[in-house]
């Protein structure tokens, strides 16, 4: 694109419109007139949400700390550029830096949003930087939703399982201790219900749409057997285990032991839900430990793992975000290196960076085998421990979806859990949009 | 004596000036006043705005990929069941959010239009709403509406009308939504009404008084036809801020990202989310230019029904 | 100023209505405050505290705004806030109340198209065209700038539109005694029709000033620089991945919404001053 679009001889209706049509195509093409403002001084980018500046100090730290150690030692400078969580996550600024053609260089995503920017083609192959003994470091349930033919395009920097926390005095008060904590997918409805009094809901689960609530539910299909695809490729959505596990959610909700809305954060916040007694159970992952810790440090809660279903096997989701190096961007080598070098090395410096982000910053699993040794001290202790024995052995990795196929199965889990669809309905119609999606689908395989 | 001359000299440059035609003088002064509005309008807004619409015929994938596709996005619009869902969503908040806050944005103008200490409390806690941002007002009515412990669904049990999820049954979160944009919104308009009920001569309703009209007639015969240019005013604006507004897509974004089962899924809540969570920045174009397109006929339908809120064309 | 029919003799009757009015009303201003109250008090809660149901602290707290207002920046942020919004009020109200008035006023070809035209860039929001507008922005090399967070802001219809209605319902004969007199357009706009907008100016005032002392969204994307942070995309900080300081979120919004009150207030009072020494309501 030529900037000539951009001056249109005369302004005749036809020749602005033309013009615009240009700008427009230009403008999402990411040419780039005019400077570099983000980075004025040529070093790349790093945008991400958790600083400098960001609203948890430790993490905060962490990440500086970080880019300080790189840039004290190479010629290629890395910049933060922090943006709020809130504007970063399904939030407009990640999409308008590209779309508007200036992609940062390094960024963060979650899988939620692998396909999206591999299928974009701004993902740079990492793995030539990183050598094979850190590359299996990494376990397979952990980095297999950041490979595309056996290339690593991200490399994680925590693992996220959920699991569910309750309250021991909502327990006490129910006359339950921690032996009657549910183990089947029907005793957690019965324990939910006999929590349930005229102030408080026996369950919690993610009650609003998005990501994060289809990331929550996924493993309730999973337990049962149920997929997404086949072996052939089609749609594997509308099975048994798929309209069971949309049916325990329903049942949830209809018995009355859980509610149809949570406070604060919505079902991701347990500071606004379970320490304050708006729920005894909570649907919850790793982090609500370091998030109980800052704010509600006298709240007694335990941990246990999901329940399965009646002939089900144990499984567990594991969210966490990646770094990851823009194709398209300044030099996308020196952010491949980078990557490896913070993340995926075999130093002790790189090891000890991802134990200390998942118990100093965070309270988080590793995504490496030597971490998790290397901080054993700091994983087998307390809730963190209950998470290292009982709860992660069964994590698999969260899934990779186009955003189309996101939303069909958001759809159902919202239809049937609140909208009062009948469950095989809602799998049968989301299956069929799945086929009808993939049969036009060219990109990296779902996973 | 200086002053004396300095007016000769005045005089003599507008002899000068006048030389041009009025029409030709005004016309010229009319071009000059709008001018840096204009441009401004059309740079920052009036050209994005079109870029926006010829992006409409492109595939678009957000990373630099666009490929031509004619009216491809318009055609997969019809296709498109959650589009016609949205478009009802809107359109049945708009119908509902535009009467309302036309009312009681009116209602509460006739209320404090009068200088009085007392009035100017209560108008500054009509308008209090509007100070606080949208996290805010998020937050309070979850805590407001949410079931068991909120104020309202307390309140409804207290009726005897059993347990209401205002916010997370699909066949109620609309309307919790139209109230939160209402009670958000009305202080604006009363704001705007009043400016408008002050603008009505105090002579008419003297001279109706005087003829024997009680409040109410004066308030048919008199009030509401000579509101009409600032009626005008709230309509397209109440209706914009409804259809396409910010705030009306922030406070469905901040209270239920659409939920439950797409009940609240705005239009707007839509385009956002196919442009920025599905990088589907065509499509999403498409339907905003739809948006724009069914905003001008509404506007146009006010237009006409209101006169342009011009009395007389001069 | 007064519309509605005042009778110099108020009967019994009339006076029960008023009092009835003013009953209501109250009631009516008491239920718009409410949900406010909710925000004052977690403001002044800690933060176990701030999901209970109860209205009074229990334990209430000045922590929350010493944490706002010392931990973080936040003088520097407000700092921006209100230099932000006073210059694009103040060149806002400029340049629309010249256009609203040659809008409503003067003769010019094209008039009612310009209108339209300007009236239709009011039909889209800036979700619409954040990408478009960022781009040019961008090539305009204003990101990261005080221009790239005032200019833009500048230009809106809404301004332009109200102004023109208003100016519409203007008695002309002022106009016209003035340019019998010989004056000239811009002197009409300035010593005529200017003292005569100040009810309505000091309306727009306080709505221009107020969107932007609340605007997120376009100085998030186009200032993302900490040292240029408006006070909402500060607030949107204490926001992190899976919960939230609402605590914080709280006592800042308190603390920002204070200064937004205060110019309501004084605006509010220009509007009765201006209606009581024109004369012309």
């Amino acid at each position: 694109m030529s900037d000539t679009h951009l001056r249109p001889q005369g302004w005749s209706r036809r020749s602005i419109l033309k013009a615009g049509v240009g700008l427009g195509a230009a403008g999402l093409t990411g040419f780039s007139l005019g400077s570099s403002a983000f980075a004025a001084d040529g070093s790349l980018n790093f945008m991400q949400f958790i600083g400098p500046n960001g609203p948890s100090k430790t993490q905060s730290e962490w990440i500086v700390h970080l880019v300080d150690a790189w840039n004290s030692a190479n010629d290629a400078k890395i910049t933060l550029d922090y943006v709020p969580d809130s504007e970063y996550i399904g939030g407009t600024k990640l999409a308008t830096s590209f779309a508007s053609g200036q992609g940062p260089d390094v960024f963060l995503i979650s899988p939620g949003d692998f396909l999206r920017y591999y299928n974009g083609g701004v993902l740079t192959d990492l793995s030539p930087h990183i050598d094979a003994a850190a590359q299996a470091d990494f376990p397979e349930t952990v980095i297999a939703n950041r490979k595309v033919d056996g290339k690593i395009y991200g490399v994680p920097m925590e693992v996220e399982p959920m699991a569910f926390y309750y309250s021991v005095k909502a327990f006490e008060d129910a006359g339950l201790n921690e032996n009657d904590v549910p183990k089947t997918w029907d005793e957690l409805l019965e324990v939910g219900k006999k929590l349930t009094t005229a102030d408080r809901y026996g369950l919690l689960f993610e009650t609003q749409p998005g990501y994060y609530q289809n990331f929550t539910w996924y493993p309730f299909m999973w337990q049962g057997g149920g997929e997404f695809q086949q072996a052939d490729g089609k749609s594997a959505f509308d099975s048994p285990a798929t309209v069971a596990a949309l049916k325990l959610w329903q049942d949830a909700v209809a018995s009355g032991a859980a509610p149809r809305q949570a406070l604060g954060g919505g079902g991701s916040d347990i500071a606004a839900n379970l320490a304050s007694g708006y729920c005894a159970i909570q649907n919850m992952g790793i982090w609500g430990i370091s998030d109980l810790a800052n704010n509600a440090p006298d709240f007694k809660y335990g941990v246990f793992r999901l329940p399965v279903p009646a002939g089900g096997k144990y499984v567990t989701v594991g969210g966490g975000w990646a770094f990851v190096a823009n194709a398209k961007g300044k030099n996308p080598e020196a952010a491949a290196k980078f990557i490896a070098w913070a993340l995926a090395s075999m130093s002790k410096e790189s090891i000890d960076r991802v134990v200390d982000w998942c118990t100093v910053a965070k309270s988080d699993m590793p995504p490496r085998n030597s971490a998790l040794k290397a901080g054993a001290a700091a994983f087998d202790k307390g809730m963190l421990g209950v998470f290292t024995r009982e709860i992660h052995p069964g994590t698999r990795a969260e899934p990779r979806l186009p955003p189309e196929v996101y939303k069909m199965i958001s759809d159902a889990i919202q239809g049937t859990m609140l909208g009062g669809t009948d469950p095989q309905q809602a799998a049968a119609t989301a299956s069929q949009q799945i086929d009808a999606f993939l049969a036009s689908y060219k990109g990296a395989p779902l996973l | 004596m200086t002053a004396h001359l300095n007016g000769d000299r005045k005089a003599a440059k507008r002899a000068a000036l006048r030389q041009l035609p009025t029409e030709r003088r005004e016309a010229v002064a009319g071009i000059l006043f709008v001018l840096p509005d204009a441009l401004g309008l059309l740079i920052f807004i009036g050209l994005p705005m079109l870029l926006a619409i010829g992006m409409s015929a492109f595939e678009v994938d957000g990373f630099g990929g666009f490929r031509f596709v004619g009216l491809g996005n318009y055609a997969r619009m019809v296709a498109d069941p959650l589009f016609w869902s949205a478009l009802r969503v809107t359109l049945t908040f708009a119908l509902m959010a535009v009467p309302l806050l036309y009312v009681i944005g009116l209602m509460l103008a006739l209320l404090v239009q009068k200088t009085s200490r007392f009035n100017t409390a209560m108008r500054f806690l009509f308008f209090a709403p509007q100070v606080v941002s949208l996290v805010v007002v998020a937050l309070v009515w979850q805590l407001m509406s949410v079931e068991k412990i909120g104020v309202l669904p307390r309140l409804i049990a207290g009726l005897g009308l059993g347990s209401v999820s205002f916010l997370g049954n699909p066949h109620v979160a609309l309307f919790t939504v139209v109230l939160a944009f209402v009670w958000f919104l009305m202080g604006f308009y009363m704001l705007i009404f009043i400016g408008g009920l002050q603008d009505i001569p105090k002579e008419y309703y003297e001279a109706a008084r005087i003829d024997g009209a009680n409040r109410a007639q004066s308030f048919w015969h008199i009030t509401l036809p000579l509101l009409r240019p600032t009626s005008f005013f709230v309509l397209v604006v109440s209706s914009v801020a409804a259809v396409s507004g910010q705030q009306a897509f922030d406070l469905v974004y901040v209270m239920t990202r659409g939920g439950p089962a797409n009940a609240t899924l705005l239009l707007i809540t839509y385009i956002y989310q196919q442009a920025f969570q599905y990088g589907a920045f065509g499509y999403a174009s498409a339907m905003a230019t739809l948006l724009v397109l069914m905003l001008m006929a509404i506007t146009l339908a006010f237009f006409w029904a209101t006169r342009g809120g011009r009395f007389q064309y001069d | 100023m007064t519309k509605a029919p005042a009778p110099p003799v108020y009967d019994g009757q009339q006076r029960i209505v008023r009092l009835i009015l003013m009953v209501i009303t109250a009631i009516l201003g008491v239920m718009a405050i409410y949900p406010l109250l909710y925000m004052l008090s977690i403001s002044f809660k800690p933060p176990p505290e701030v999901f209970r149901s109860n209205v009074l602290p229990a334990q209430p707290t000045l922590a929350n705004f010493f944490y706002v207002l010392t931990e973080v920046p936040f003088w520097h942020y407000l700092a921006n806030t209100f230099i932000v919004s006073s210059v694009v009020t103040v060149v806002a109200l400029f340049f629309h109340t010249m256009a609203g008035y040659a809008l409503a006023r003067l003769r010019f070809p094209g008039r009612e198209a310009v209108f339209l035209a300007m009236l239709s860039t009011f039909l889209v929001s800036l979700p619409v065209i954040i990408v478009p507008l960022f781009a040019m922005v961008r090539m305009m090399g204003m990101v990261n700038s005080w221009a790239g967070l005032i200019i833009p802001s500048i230009f809106d219809a809404f301004g332009i539109f109200l102004l023109r209605q208003y100016y519409l319902s203007l008695p002309r004969e002022l106009e016209e005694a003035a340019l019998i007199d010989g004056a000239g357009y811009w002197r009409i706009y300035w010593s005529i029709i200017l003292p005569l907008s100040r009810p309505i100016v000091s309306t727009l005032a306080i709505l221009f000033f107020l969107a932007n002392w609340n605007s997120f969204l376009w100085p998030l994307t186009v200032a993302p620089q900490s040292d240029l942070w408006v006070v909402q995309v500060a607030i949107a900080n204490f926001k992190s991945q899976y919960s939230s300081a609402w605590n914080y979120t709280m006592a800042a919004s308190v603390i920002v919404a204070i200064p937004m009150l205060v110019i309501f207030v004084i605006f509010q009072r220009q509007i009765m001053d201006s209606i009581k020494t024109t004369g012309l309501k």
